[in-house]
Order: C-alpha cells, then sequence, then structure tokens
C-alpha cells in the first residue's frame, strides 16, 4: 500500500494557508502544492497528482464541495482520497460532508504541530 | 525533533507576528465597509464582501490564537449570512447601526492582546516567547482640568496603572478607532439644558462601539446626573473630591470582572469525536478544556489542570462514570470539584442512582451548544466563587488567614527545594483604631482595601499577600532575599503612605510599619517561626517610631530594640 507523500491543498485564505503548509512540510515531512482556489486546484491537480487533497469549505467562487464534485468528474483524481477542513464540525454538518464524498472532516482552526497527525489519521480511514 | 520542534515555532511566530501587524488595519476596514451600511441604497454587494472578510477573519483569528476575535467575527459573519439570504431591505436601521458599531468593536477585543494561547499556543510557538509580562492596567483619562489631570496620572502611577491624559474629549475619538484602554474615566459636567457636548460624543458610533468598561467623576451627583451618565454606559460614576483609593478599587472591580480567568473545565469522554466537539464548543464561548478519553488518566489530569469542573460520560470502558467519580472523591482536596454526567440515560432514577454516587448534576445527551455552554457555565461560576469564599478574604481578595500559613510552609518547602532564599514580612497599619474612631469604620475599610490593591499592583505575581487579621497584613516573596524585600517593602510603604482618604469634608492619611524575616538569616526556621520573628522586628518598627521597615535578626531577637 502506498504511502501518503502528495498533499494538494485548496485554500483561499493566505494566511492560513501558509501555517498549513508549514504544518504540512516541516512537520509533517509532506510534498505540498497549494491552490489558492477552486478554479486552481482544477487546472493543477492532474499535473501535481496529489496521493491526497484537502480542501476548504467556504471559498469565493468555487465552494469546497463543489470543487470537490468537479474534481471527481476527472479520471484521474475519481479515486484521491479528499476531506475538507472548515469550522463546521456539527455531527450532522460532518455526516453531510461525508455524504458529498470526504473521507472525513478536519477542523478549524487547527492545530499546526497536529495537523499532519491528522492528516495522516484521516488517510489512515481512506479503506475502512 | 526538538530542533525541527523550534524551527517550526520560529516560523510559525513568524507568520503570526505579520497577521497580527496587519490586522488593525484590517479590522478598520471592515468598520468602514460596515458604517456604509447604514445609508446605502444597494448595500448587497458591500454586505457580501464583509461577510467574506469576516469568514476569513473568524478562520484566521482562530488559526493564530486570537479565539475571541475569531469567535466574535464568526457571530458577525452568521448575521452577515442571515441578511444575505433576507431581503436585506427589511433589515432596519437601528440594526444595521448595532452591527456596524459590533464590528467596530472588534478593534477592542484586538486591543485587549489576548494572551491565552489557543490553537498557535499548545504546539509550543508560545514557548520561546516571554511568558506574559506584568500586564499593566491602560487607562484613558479625561480631564480638562490639567493640574488636576496631572495629579491623577501621578496616584494612579503609584499603582502601576498605565494612564494617558487627554484634555478634550473629541481627541479621545480619534484615538478609539485604532485601540482601546482597559478602562476610560473621564469628567464631566451635565448641564441643565439638553444634551452637552461631550454626550453628544459619546452618542457616536466610534464610541459606542467601544467596548470597555467607562468611568465618570463628576461635581454633581444628583439624580438626573447619574441617569444620564448610566445612559451613556458608565459602569461608575465618582463624585468630585476625588478619594483615589476608592477610585482604585471601582477599577480593580471593573477589571475583575472584565479579565477573570476562562473556567476550566475537564472532559472525560472515551468517543473522542464527541469530546472534542464538546470542547470546542466550550472553547468557542471563551472556556478551557483539557480532554481525557481514558478515564485512569482522569485522575492526574486533575491534579494537573485544576478543572473547576469535570464533564463525564456515564458508559465507558474499564470504569464507569460513577466510579470515577467515586475514585475523586477519594482525593479530600477535590471533594467540592462539580462532576456533571453527560449521558444519554433518560430514566430519571438510574440518573439519580447514579448522582448518588459523587456527583452534581446529569445532562442528557443529545445536548444543544447553547444549553452546554450555559450549564457548564452557571455551575463553574458557583465553583469558584466558593472556591473564593473558602480562600479570600472578602473585603480584600486576598488570602485568608489559614491560608497564610499553608502557603507559607509550600514557598518554604519550594526554597529549600531550590535553594532559593524566601522572605516573610508582617505588615500594620499604624493607628489604625483611630482611623476607625475618627472617620467610621467604613473609611476604615477604605485604607485596608487601598493597602490591598497596592500590595496587589507593586509585588509579584507569585508573591504570596494575605490578611492576617483586622488591619495586619502577611507578604510571602519566595526567591527574595532580605535587602531586596526591605527595598519592595520600604517603596510601598513610601507609596501608600502618600495616598490622601477624604472623609466628608476632610482629607486624612495613613501609614504602617513592617517587619521581616528572611531564610538566609534564619536558615533553620520553619514557617511559624519565619511569622515569629517577622512579628518580633514588626514590633521592633511599632516601638521605633512606626512608618518604618525592620527586618528580623540574625541571632534571635538580638536587633530588637
Amino acid at each position: 500500500m502506498s504511502e501518503l507523500e502528495r498533499i494538494l491543498y485548496v485554500e483561499d485564505e493566505p494566511d492560513i494557508r501558509e501555517v498549513a503548509q508549514i504544518a504540512l512540510e516541516m512537520v509533517g515531512g509532506f510534498t505540498v502544492k497549494v491552490c489558492s482556489s477552486g478554479e486552481a486546484a482544477l487546472r493543477e491537480a492532474e499535473g501535481f497528482a496529489p496521493d491526497m487533497i484537502l480542501l476548504d469549505v467556504m471559498m469565493p467562487g468555487m465552494d469546497g464541495p463543489a470543487t470537490l464534485k468537479a474534481l471527481r468528474e476527472r479520471p484521474a483524481l475519481a479515486a484521491i482520497p479528499m476531506a475538507f477542513m472548515t469550522a463546521k464540525v456539527q455531527p450532522a454538518e460532518v455526516a453531510h460532508f461525508k455524504a458529498l464524498g470526504a473521507l472525513d472532516v478536519i477542523a478549524k482552526p487547527f492545530d499546526p504541530m497536529t495537523l499532519a497527525d491528522q492528516v495522516r489519521a484521516v488517510w489512515e480511514t481512506r479503506n475502512g | 525533533m526538538a530542533e525541527r520542534q523550534a524551527a517550526v515555532a520560529a516560523e510559525l511566530a513568524k507568520l503570526r507576528d505579520a497577521y497580527r501587524a496587519r490586522l488593525p488595519r484590517e479590522i478598520a476596514e471592515l468598520a468602514d465597509l460596515a458604517a456604509e451600511l447604514d445609508g446605502a441604497a444597494e448595500p448587497r454587494e458591500g454586505l457580501a464582501d464583509l461577510e467574506q472578510r469576516l469568514h476569513k477573519l473568524a478562520g484566521s483569528g482562530g488559526t493564530f490564537g486570537l479565539n475571541a476575535l475569531s469567535r466574535q467575527a464568526h457571530e458577525l459573519e452568521t448575521t452577515a449570512q442571515a441578511w444575505l439570504a433576507a431581503d436585506f431591505a427589511t433589515v432596519g436601521l437601528a440594526q444595521r447601526r448595532a452591527f456596524a458599531a459590533a464590528v467596530a468593536a472588534l478593534a477592542g477585543t484586538l486591543a485587549q492582546g489576548e494572551s491565552t494561547p489557543g490553537a498557535m499556543g499548545s504546539g509550543g510557538a508560545d514557548s520561546a516567547a516571554p511568558a506574559d509580562a506584568a500586564r499593566h492596567v491602560r487607562i484613558w483619562l479625561v480631564e480638562d482640568d490639567a493640574s488636576l489631570g496631572e495629579t491623577l496620572v501621578r496616584l494612579l502611577g503609584q499603582f502601576g496603572y498605565e494612564v494617558r491624559l487627554y484634555q478634550r474629549v473629541d481627541a479621545v475619538e480619534a484615538d478609539v478607532r485604532r485601540e482601546q484602554p482597559d478602562i476610560l474615566i473621564m469628567d464631566v459636567m451635565f448641564t441643565d439644558e439638553g444634551i452637552n457636548a461631550t454626550e453628544a460624543l459619546m452618542l457616536r458610533p466610534a464610541f459606542q462601539a467601544m467596548d470597555c468598561p467607562i468611568l465618570f467623576i463628576s461635581a454633581h451627583g444628583d439624580f438626573q446626573s447619574r441617569v444620564r451618565a448610566a445612559r451613556l454606559g458608565a459602569e461608575g460614576f465618582m463624585l468630585k473630591p476625588l478619594d483615589v483609593p476608592m477610585l482604585v478599587d471601582r477599577i480593580e472591580r471593573t477589571l475583575d470582572e472584565r479579565f477573570a480567568a476562562p473556567y476550566r473545565v475537564l472532559i472525560v469522554d472515551d468517543d473522542v469525536e464527541l469530546a472534542r466537539h464538546f470542547s470546542l464548543v466550550l472553547s468557542a464561548a471563551g472556556m478551557e478544556t483539557a480532554l481525557v478519553s481514558e478515564p485512569a488518566a482522569a485522575i492526574d489530569t486533575v491534579a494537573a489542570f485544576h478543572p473547576e469542573l469535570v464533564l463525564m460520560d456515564m458508559h465507558m470502558p474499564g470504569c464507569s462514570g460513577p466510579e470515577l467519580a467515586m475514585v475523586i472523591r477519594h482525593h479530600n482536596e477535590w471533594i467540592g470539584l462539580p462532576i456533571v454526567y453527560l449521558s444519554a440515560e433518560k430514566d430519571r432514577d438510574k440518573q439519580l442512582q447514579a448522582m448518588s454516587r459523587g456527583a452534581d448534576d446529569f445532562l442528557t445527551k443529545p445536548i444543544s451548544d447553547a444549553h452546554l455552554v450555559a450549564a457548564v457555565r452557571v455551575r463553574a461560576t458557583r465553583s469558584r466563587q466558593l472556591a473564593d469564599l473558602m480562600s479570600k478574604d472578602s473585603l480584600t481578595g486576598l488570602l485568608k488567614h489559614a491560608r497564610i500559613k499553608e502557603t507559607i510552609a509550600i514557598e518554604l518547602a519550594r526554597a529549600r527545594r531550590n535553594n532559593q532564599p524566601l522572605s516573610v514580612a508582617m505588615l500594620d497599619i499604624d493607628h489604625f483604631k483611630s482611623v476607625n474612631d475618627t472617620y467610621g469604620h467604613a473609611s476604615g475599610d477604605r485604607v485596608i482595601k487601598a493597602l490591598a490593591h497596592l500590595l496587589k499592583q507593586r509585588l509579584r505575581k507569585a508573591d504570596g499577600i494575605g490578611r492576617y487579621g483586622g488591619e495586619e497584613f502577611v507578604v510571602i516573596l519566595p526567591e527574595c532575599d532580605q535587602e531586596t524585600a526591605q527595598r519592595v517593602l520600604d517603596d510601598i510603604r513610601a507609596r501608600f503612605a502618600a495616598l490622601r482618604y477624604q472623609h466628608e469634608d476632610r482629607e486624612f492619611a495613613s501609614t504602617f510599619s513592617v517587619g521581616i524575616a528572611c531564610t538566609l538569616q534564619l536558615p533553620a526556621a520553619n514557617g511559624d517561626e519565619l511569622l515569629i520573628a517577622a512579628d518580633a522586628a514588626l514590633y521592633a518598627a511599632k516601638h521605633g517610631g512606626r512608618n518604618q521597615v525592620r527586618v528580623a535578626g540574625g541571632s534571635t531577637g538580638a536587633s530588637l530594640g
């Protein structure tokens, strides 16, 4: 089974993007590509060939769920595990996000020191 | 690993600093956008922009540990969202203005300089930074009488406040948009005819949006003036001529209410997801939480985290809630700790049976966020009040007699362990009985409170301060040798002696005497013996003419006169 190495991270807010990048690259040791919008993710995703995709839910233009749906329509990305990052973590909301095809939901604000572990934990659940 | 952690922490700290530096400007822009909603005929676009940016602020603020700011931004975002979904034209002017005021108030939240480490702190990013240094309370004083203004600045400075003096209220208006004080004190004159200039200014949005307490000082205390002050949001109303110690007491009481430490809540639940959710909800309400999913780990966490309330699942593997509650109750010091079960158990008999074994209350799952927060807050408040009552003196908020000896014992043991000196001082107000007899007990109480405030302001956080009896105080100074103790207390003595109290039309002053004992001079003394030595030195100070500091001699009683 393959290891989690390449992560595509889609987030419109530059400050959070930078923190997450540090958290995933420096703490987690992942190779990370960040995109600032759903549209950019659609342009870049196939070329980057990520092992996993993290999506902010609320973004101007294409939001997280719309981006997830569009990415899933690409054959090369159809099976890539995707997770949402959001402040909306009520059980009902989480269930809704999962129904959209997300593997799980990572709560915001996240702790930069443990984000990589959280992402890895979500990754481990991908076939279970 | 440690190196990498440090590198990450450094990177994150850099980001955070840059972020915080940008924030005041962003908030000012948001406030402008919100203010424009007021008259705009077609404000949808502005509102949509505002909603997006509030959303960003809520998210990024939380990531950078600005939890209160993040929470407020999120609430405003929710309001904006609702307005966008409905017909904005139906939103009344008053609502728009209140909203604009709330957006402008974000600046105040930011200025209050949150020191609670949020998401950012738990990783150790904060550990590199100096521990929050003694926080200076910032006071803005609006006083048109220049000489009174300067006197007040100096006297309030004695209590460790940082005072900024304004002569005119409109000068304050320019500043409140950028930053806010912890307290605003205004000298006002209410005229009979209509609304005066001060009132007009204070009704403007910038002032209305201020999130800091306002105290008024005024020459007239008639009912109408007080009502008008209350209408402007005054939390206090002080009459001239000013009694500074009384003003300080008011300031301290107002600040205590504002800056109470967050409630600490321990959540014990083997359902980690759910526990995390509860933790999020309570954190969002400004509480500090710790999570335990293993009942066996709960005892250690209670000891280390000192929760003010434990929220516990009833059914956990290995150990049930009631069993764990009983184990907690086995410890004498936790008998008063509120334990609340959170469970899906709906059978009232079973609930009561569970509660009979050491718990205080039962909350039924599922529970709404609002209900959870309210239920926890009410109980935590009560718990803290009781704990304070048991350990603190009601007049001064200082340690009670019994706790003083306990504190000396703890500090003495610590000092021996760390091979550090410890000084203990006993203070007694001079001729206190005659203050009471001449000016009444209320005046006497004010003198006692003034000394309590002065000690709290001038001493370090780690120092113990207690009211030993009537007008007698004990100060416990860890890592402090005799010379330093003498210097510090003599400084406080001089400041206290300079204070003036008002009683009717008379002004009076008070002094105190001090005796100090230090472990360097008395290496073999136990806690009681240190106190006795300090008391003997105090006796010497009294006999030496009062209003002075004496130290205990190295050989017993040798230096006593």
